[in-house]
């Protein structure tokens, strides 16, 4: 992928396609194997097709499986919620944030905290998930309105506007309560410790129906990305596939702002290395994407956890610190030639 | 133009007599003429008058019209309309800097904090402009570069936030939220000196921004040399931007919303944009720090979130305004 595979034919990218699965199969392993305990890949096997009760498969199972699935499927999420932005809005700097995502699921976390006295992990992932969505109706409502209907560029600056301001609210809460700020600050970072099966279970279904109406419909998106006049000639009515996008990215990025809290990097930066490594056709674009941002977020939580051995170690550290120095390397490489 | 110029000149007027007026000690306009004609006739009122709320006023109005210029300025070089001066690196500069020295370093004076931030915000929109140059740059590139610089800095933040100290960790996080409260002759005699300069020559520059928001190659075939002026605006907003964080913290959202206020009042051409963008800038943050230090009395809220309290509601009504209008 790094090589670059922009000339490559159609089967050259299902390789890679394939390449990159078993990949981010290996480093599911490996990140299951890995931890304050190493666990031999026949324990991992064993807790999975007999599961006996033992203290090393009750580890797996109650802790290491759902950690990771957490994180393919938040990675997976933000990755293709954000390559279906930037196709919408034609705007390298569009991310799944941009809807008020991130910024609604945290201002939602803080107030059910501080308001309501919810108790922390229950609370994180069902608010999250509804202050998500709720920000993301918002804006689509705001930036839709009008005869000149859903506009990127109206989208976004509703968007922006929205997110200001509850950040500003949120930011105001925590400055008053510093209990509340002392709870939520890990969260805040981004992290996958701490989740259970019947989380990941509930959220599941939510980023898998989005996974696949993405992937289902991105002949869709590759002509969305062509711009509005372009296809509304080819046939494509703007108003129903802005919608149709605006739910798929709901889906996907509430579900992962709701399993591994608000994390920017993944959905803003996963496209564009994908778009390097392959052009700028988004039928491939969403595959990749998905893989991508699997790979990166299970990539950089295995790394908190080995080399730093912090069980609690914000993910959303380690990769950016992990994957931001990548990034600046690929964009300096091939980002736009002179002009 | 001179009307539009003359009613938000009007405005900031207005703004700053309230903002001399109201106050835990409410003045009347007689009490205001004496002190700011120096009449020593009540010694009290003065100080409050000139020393604490005069000041203070004017930082925020130097603060909020760096801010809108060189939001105005980015967003035109970056030809993106989500651009404002944090993508070049500014604010996560500043913020790792004054995080690390409130949280690692507290025993340091306070005094060291504009200096720390200015520094990281001069350093890391250097080390973006530096990166993403490869025989010239481009605005995509020094966009994306800017976006892997911005992560990794505000990974090093998120980090300090995360595992420092939970008292450190709240005064960093005020500080980071962007406020006035502290302004005194001092803090508006050097902020003016230091963003006078690059100010005026924003405004000489009109020409060349109108010329580079055409595209690189268009800009190039009417004979710009693209790459000075794309440099000489990204050195002017960072001096700006870089000593406006310096003296406020991050008012993150004044340098965004203020050229778009001002390009639907007095369109894109810069000549007009960039005065009316700095002036809208200035009103927002007056009335920001006015508000905050009044609604919730004794108490105050920084400039910087009341800023997007009342900022985001009015751009909202704006836009909602301007729905029917095709983009």
């Amino acid at each position: 992928m790094i090589g670059g595979c922009v000339r490559c034919g159609d089967s050259a990218k299902v390789l890679l396609l394939m390449a990159l699965v078993c990949l981010l199969v290996l480093a599911a392993i490996v990140s299951i194997t890995q931890g304050a305990v190493q666990m031999p890949l026949r324990q991992v096997v064993g807790a999975i097709i007999d599961f006996d009760g033992s203290r090393d498969h009750l580890v797996i199972m109650t802790v290491r499986m759902p950690r990771v699935l957490a994180g393919l499927l938040a990675g997976a999420a933000l990755g293709v919620a954000g390559a279906i932005m930037q196709a919408l809005t034609g705007n390298p700097l569009a991310s799944p944030d941009l809807l008020g995502i991130n910024a609604g699921a945290a201002f939602a976390v803080v107030v059910a905290l501080t308001f309501m006295h919810a108790t922390s992990g229950a609370a994180y992932v069902w608010y999250a998930f509804s202050g998500a969505a709720a920000a993301a109706v918002l804006v689509h409502a705001f930036g839709s309105a009008g005869i000149s209907g859903a506009v990127p560029l109206k989208l976004m600056l509703a968007g922006v506007a929205l997110t200001a301001f509850l950040t500003s609210l949120t930011t105001a809460i925590l400055i008053w309560n510093q209990g509340t700020l002392d709870t939520v600050r890990l969260w805040t970072a981004g992290s996958l410790s701490g989740r259970s099966m019947p989380q990941v279970a509930a959220i599941a279904p939510y980023i898998l129906s989005g996974l696949a109406a993405a992937l289902i419909m991105r002949r869709q998106f590759m002509t969305l990305s062509l711009g509005r006049e372009t296809a509304r000639s080819i046939g494509q009515s703007p108003l129903l596939w802005h919608g149709i996008a605006i739910v798929i990215v709901t889906l996907l990025a509430g579900g992962a702002v709701a399993l591994a809290g608000p994390i920017g990097f993944v959905g803003l930066v996963v496209p564009h290395i994908v778009r390097f490594g392959i052009g700028v056709d988004y039928r491939w674009i969403i595959p990749f994407s998905a893989l991508g941002g699997a790979l990166l977020l299970v990539l950089a939580d295995t790394a908190g956890r080995t080399l730093l051995a912090q069980q609690s170690f914000p993910v959303g550290v380690t990769m950016a610190l992990i994957g931001g120095p990548f990034f600046i390397w690929l964009a300096r490489r091939s980002a736009g030639g002179r002009s | 133009m001179i009307a539009i110029l003359t009613s938000l000149i009007l405005t900031i007027v207005a703004l700053l007599m309230a903002s001399l007026s109201i106050g835990d000690v409410p003045l009347s306009w007689r009490d205001i003429t004496a002190a700011l004609l120096h009449t020593g006739y009540a010694p009290q009122t003065e100080t409050i008058v000139l020393d604490l709320r005069l000041p203070r006023a004017l930082l925020a109005l130097l603060v909020g019209m760096g801010l809108g210029a060189a939001g105005a300025l980015v967003q035109t070089v970056m030809r993106n309309p989500l651009a404002e001066p944090g993508i070049l690196g500014i604010n996560a500069g500043a913020a790792l800097f004054v995080t690390v020295l409130i949280v690692a370093f507290p025993a340091v004076s306070i005094a060291f904090l504009p200096w720390a931030g200015f520094a990281g915000a001069s350093a890391t929109a250097a080390l973006v402009y530096a990166l993403s140059w490869r025989q010239g740059t481009s605005s995509l590139r020094v966009i994306l570069i800017g976006i892997g610089v911005g992560s990794v800095v505000g990974a090093g933040t998120t980090v300090l936030m995360a595992f420092g100290d939970i008292r450190y960790v709240q005064r960093a996080m005020i500080w980071l939220a962007g406020s006035v409260h502290d302004g005194d002759w001092h803090r508006v005699r050097t902020l003016l000196l230091w963003i006078a300069p690059p100010l005026a020559l924003a405004c000489m520059f009109w020409r060349e921004l109108d010329l580079i928001r055409l595209g690189d190659q268009t800009a190039r075939a009417l004979g710009q040399r693209v790459e000075h002026a794309r440099g000489m605006a990204i050195v002017l907003c960072t001096l700006i931007a870089g000593a406006v964080v310096a003296f406020a913290g991050l008012i993150g959202f004044v340098g965004l919303v203020a050229p778009h206020i001002a390009r639907f009042i007095a369109g894109p051409g810069h000549s007009r944009l960039l005065p009316v963008a700095a002036l809208t800038g200035g009103v927002l943050v007056m009335a920001a720090d006015l508000l905050g230090r009044t609604i919730v009395a004794p108490a105050q809220l920084p400039a910087g979130l009341v800023a997007a309290l009342i900022g985001a509601p009015f751009f909202g009504w704006l836009l909602w305004r301007r729905r029917h209008v095709p983009a």
